[in-house]
């Protein structure tokens, strides 16, 4: 037996939590978001540095120096601070965007003081040992290698260099490329770090269950005595150029693949466009966020060719993309891609009331549990430091989300979307290269992996 | 530190054993199944099948369409998806909590009543996704067939853990829909589950959906086997070599381990992290930092109950350095841990590493429900998830020295090479029916999507 199809009771208003706001003394901003129940503290510095920033020739060392942060300081040896780390159980990740560095450490609420205190010596004395630094130059060679092995960062690397346009940062690698790499020194790191990392703009964020912790005063104690004299916050970035030519297909011959790497976009808004943010999640969602959404529902559910096609808009502080990719079985690569762009060019035609419903309950009524960990909510209110977001951005969005029309959703991936796609395939080109035969547009090349 | 997350729990008189763990401070609902079914149980020739199945739960049951399930719960705002791994299968939405009683009556209906509604069509279409979901990733992916070899290479032929959860092609080639509807009679059933709700919910209502909506279902499940009995530590060495196009070598070091909660397993585990686990490991400052022939080492513990767990050491070889002298290192190291045994700051840095990531996985509702099910389903015990932390405090360097010299002998490793030479022949060593070119390796649960 069963029993009647449930009512559903629909969901009470949600909001993001508002964080309160402090300043140290030394200027870095502080936003503090006490969250009962999460034992674990999410602590996150974000610093303004555009990576377009990089001295001609040393592209990747932005990234090099957010990874040689922790690998020794002024006070500490590299076995010492690793050490130290491990035995607060303290993890410590850094890297860099388009706009900024930032760095995260997660640590249980009781090491907070010491982490504070590792995290400032990370970011205001790294000493750069030349035996570290030799050695994560050569990790990165190695790691490109292996970047190069996988189709889908193989993928990504050709897509950048493909939509954006030569002369831009964007279209070569974050992390460098073996040239770049290999010409760093250990006082290009130095002065890298000397002029770009310092607490001028810079914002913390700590997240997590602050039951009887005087955060302000342990992150008085340490980042708070952050100072980098030489340091001059760099401009904030701007949109990156989109190539002349970048509306083709672009084949990287893998041989061998038994699938072909599918890489479909366009550039899109970031989350400051004064369209307003609140579409392009939904149309994510619409076009390939599930899998009845309009691709899986033909190429997963329909014809089996893939585990998942994805859609999303990707932004970034300034700029950013309109990327959906997945991979498919050699055989069927012609064909997935034709279907492909066939379904995202005729969604120009318009959207249902079904999806419009659908894709904003889903975008809404996830957020209370997609927002529901310290990590989560400090790496939000992290990102919108970055973007220069207000903090109750993520809430206002919400609603717009809930108030959208078809009409929003329409004119939005018009804005976006022109019939013109930059495409990337990775797979085997002898396979591959013959299937494409009038079923894409625009030119067809052939570069080696 | 003292956890209190709160266990209430009940088992219906179908032998279903519930759950509810309330948290109110999110307006979400967790609903977590787990199975007493996992790539354990399939037949020879049937490899794979368990998570084949999995993927068939969202095709449809008595009184829900084919992909419904994902869809209705999406419009209701709920993240959801299914793993299957080698001891059980997982089925879980965190949903917001008006939508609970949606996602019990659309669980159960698909628990109880899936065979009304399987077709020769549906299991064609996700026999294909599910081939596809093999190649991207394993098979098109560098060192793909690594885990797969080395699963092998560990436990016997016909033991519970010699194949992967993933299967080969011949095998899901082979899945006819009479193995669908007897894999779900021996298997599925009230008294073969346990189900979690984790979330803003009272027990009074959760036990009251839950009885509800699963209370008709009756027991159905064939009696479980006895997991088999402990395995004992490899007698000698075993190797398999692969030579590949990879971008760099690579040895992956397994041992057979205690199973899982055992004070033994616990131990063993914290030896792993002192050769391999912790960023200031034995091996991490041995072969990367000191004499940096590798790029990187990493060790894991992987519990299991049928007999045996699994515990490996990965080893990433630098280019150019001879992967031979780098497992003589590793030999060198492992002995010289089993001479000593682990330092008190060894001890201390795996406390505090397991303490936050526990705490860490326990932060989120979906992470917490999936630990109690997992707990409550394959020890009867869902408040580990509040005294695992005083039981890994109570491990004493005796403990796991006794552990490792037991477990962790030079000669009890199997060792699975991925080597960038070339080479004439494609394989040496002694796993046989690997050979044939479509097996492949993950590290991580078959997903749904």
């Amino acid at each position: 037996m069963s029993t009647a199809r449930p009512q559903v009771t629909p969901p009470q208003p949600w909001a993001f939590p508002v964080p309160t706001e402090h300043v140290l003394g030394n200027g870095v901003r502080v936003l503090l978001h006490d969250l009962p129940g999460q034992y674990v503290l999410s602590l996150r510095v974000v610093v303004p540095l555009a990576v377009s920033a990089e001295p001609a020739g040393q592209e990747g060392i932005a990234s090099m120096t957010a990874r040689l942060l922790d690998e020794g300081t002024a006070s500490l040896g590299s076995d010492e601070f690793a050490e130290l780390m491990e035995r607060h159980g303290m993890v410590l990740g850094a890297g860099v965007s388009d706009g900024g560095l930032l760095v995260d450490v997660d640590v249980s609420q009781r090491h907070l003081a010491t982490a504070a205190g590792l995290l400032t010596q990370a970011l205001a004395a790294p000493a750069f040992p030349e035996d570290e630094v030799r050695r994560i130059l050569r990790n990165r060679l190695a790691e490109i290698e292996q970047e190069r092995a996988s189709s889908a960062h193989r993928a990504s690397k050709e897509f950048a260099r493909t939509l954006w346009d030569p002369a831009d940062r964007a279209s070569r690698p974050t992390g460098g490329t073996p040239e770049s790499i290999g010409a760093l020194t250990r006082d290009d790191l130095v002065e890298f770090h000397a002029t770009h990392v310092g607490p001028d703009g810079a914002t913390v964020v700590v997240a997590g269950d602050l039951t009887d912790v005087d955060v302000l005063a342990v992150l008085e104690a340490t980042l708070g005595t952050w100072s980098a004299p030489r340091h001059t916050p760099s401009a904030r970035p701007v949109p990156p150029l989109p190539a002349a030519d970048a509306a083709r297909v672009v084949v990287v011959d893998r041989p061998g693949s038994v699938q072909t790497e599918i890489v479909v976009g366009r550039p899109g808004p970031d989350r400051s466009t004064p369209h307003g943010w609140a579409p392009h999640p939904v149309l994510s969602f619409v076009l390939g966020g599930s899998p009845s959404a309009r691709i899986d529902a033909v190429l997963r559910e329909e014809k089996g060719y893939t585990y998942g096609i994805r859609s999303t808009f990707r932004p970034r502080v300034a700029g950013g993309t309109f990327v959906t990719s997945g991979s498919v079985r050699s055989e069927v690569t012609g064909e997935s891609v034709e279907i492909l762009l066939g379904i995202l060019d005729g969604a120009r035609d318009g959207f249902t009331d079904a999806e419009l419903r659908t894709g904003v309950d889903y975008v809404a009524m996830t957020a209370p549990g997609r927002y529901a960990t310290a990590d989560a909510v400090a790496d939000e209110s992290a990102t919108l430091a970055l973007e220069g977001l207000p903090g109750d951005f993520t809430t206002r969005n919400l609603l717009a989300v809930n108030a959208l029309t078809l009409a929003d959703l329409d004119a939005a991936y018009g804005r976006v979307v022109t019939g013109e796609w930059t495409v990337v395939l990775v797979g085997d080109a002898a396979q591959v290269v013959p299937q494409l035969d009038g079923r894409v547009p625009g030119s067809v090349s052939t570069v080696a992996l | 530190m003292p956890l209190d997350y709160p266990i209430h729990r009940r088992t219906l008189p179908n032998g279903l054993r519930v759950v509810v763990s309330p948290d109110h401070t999110v307006p979400n609902v967790t609903v977590n199944l787990w199975v007493g079914v996992g790539s354990r149980h399939e037949s020879p020739g049937r490899t794979g099948f368990a998570h084949l199945f999995e993927h068939l739960m969202f095709q449809g049951s008595k009184n829900v369409p084919s992909g419904e399930h994902f869809e209705a719960l999406m419009a209701q705002g709920a993240r959801l998806n299914a793993t299957t791994w080698f001891d059980r299968t997982n089925y879980f939405e965190t949903v917001p909590k008006g939508a609970v009683e949606l996602a019990l009556w659309l669980e159960a209906d698909r628990h109880g009543h899936l065979l009304d509604a399987v077709t020769q069509e549906n299991l064609d279409n996700q026999r294909d996704v599910v081939k596809e979901e093999k190649r991207q990733r394993y098979d098109n992916q560098p060192y793909g067939n690594a885990l797969i070899d080395l699963y092998a290479a560990t436990f016997p032929q016909g033991h519970p853990y010699h194949h992967p959860t993933i299967g080969s092609m011949e095998d899901l080639d082979a899945a006819s829909l009479a193995d669908v509807h007897a894999f779900f009679r021996a298997h599925y059933g009230p008294d073969n589950t346990v189900l979690t709700l984790c979330g803003d919910i009272t027990p009074e209502h959760g036990f009251e959906l839950v009885e509800r909506h699963f209370g008709p279902l009756p027991a159905s499940a064939e009696p479980r086997r006895e997991n088999h009995p402990q395995l004992e530590p490899l007698a000698q060495p075993v190797r398999v070599e692969r030579r590949e196009s990879v971008p760099n070598d690579r040895l992956h070091i397994a041992f057979r381990l205690p199973v899982d909660e055992t004070d033994e397993f616990l131990a063993a585990a914290v030896a792993l992290d002192a050769i391999g686990g912790l960023s200031t490991s034995r091996l991490v400052r041995r072969l990367v930092r000191r004499d940096q022939i590798a790029l990187g080492a990493h060790a894991t513990a992987w519990g299991f109950v049928d007999g045996a767990s699994l515990g490996f050491v990965v080893l990433d070889v630098a280019p150019g350095q001879d992967p031979d002298a780098v497992e003589a290192a590793f030999v060198e190291e492992l002995t010289a841990f089993l001479a000593g045994g682990p330092t008190a700051v060894e001890l201390e840095a795996s406390l505090a590493q397991s303490e936050r990531s526990w705490l860490s996985a326990l932060a989120s509702q979906e992470e917490r429900a999936d630990a109690i099910s997992h707990h409550l389903l394959l020890h009867d015990d869902p408040e580990v998830v509040n005294t695992h932390l005083d039981r890994l405090q109570d491990v004493t360097a005796e403990q796991v020295l006794a552990a490792a010299r037991r477990w962790l002998q030079p000669q009890s490793r199997a060792v699975v090479a991925y080597l960038s030479a070339p080479a004439d022949d494609e394989a040496v060593g002694d796993v046989a029916e690997d050979s044939a070119g479509d097996s492949d390796a993950g590290a991580n649960v078959e997903e749904v999507a």
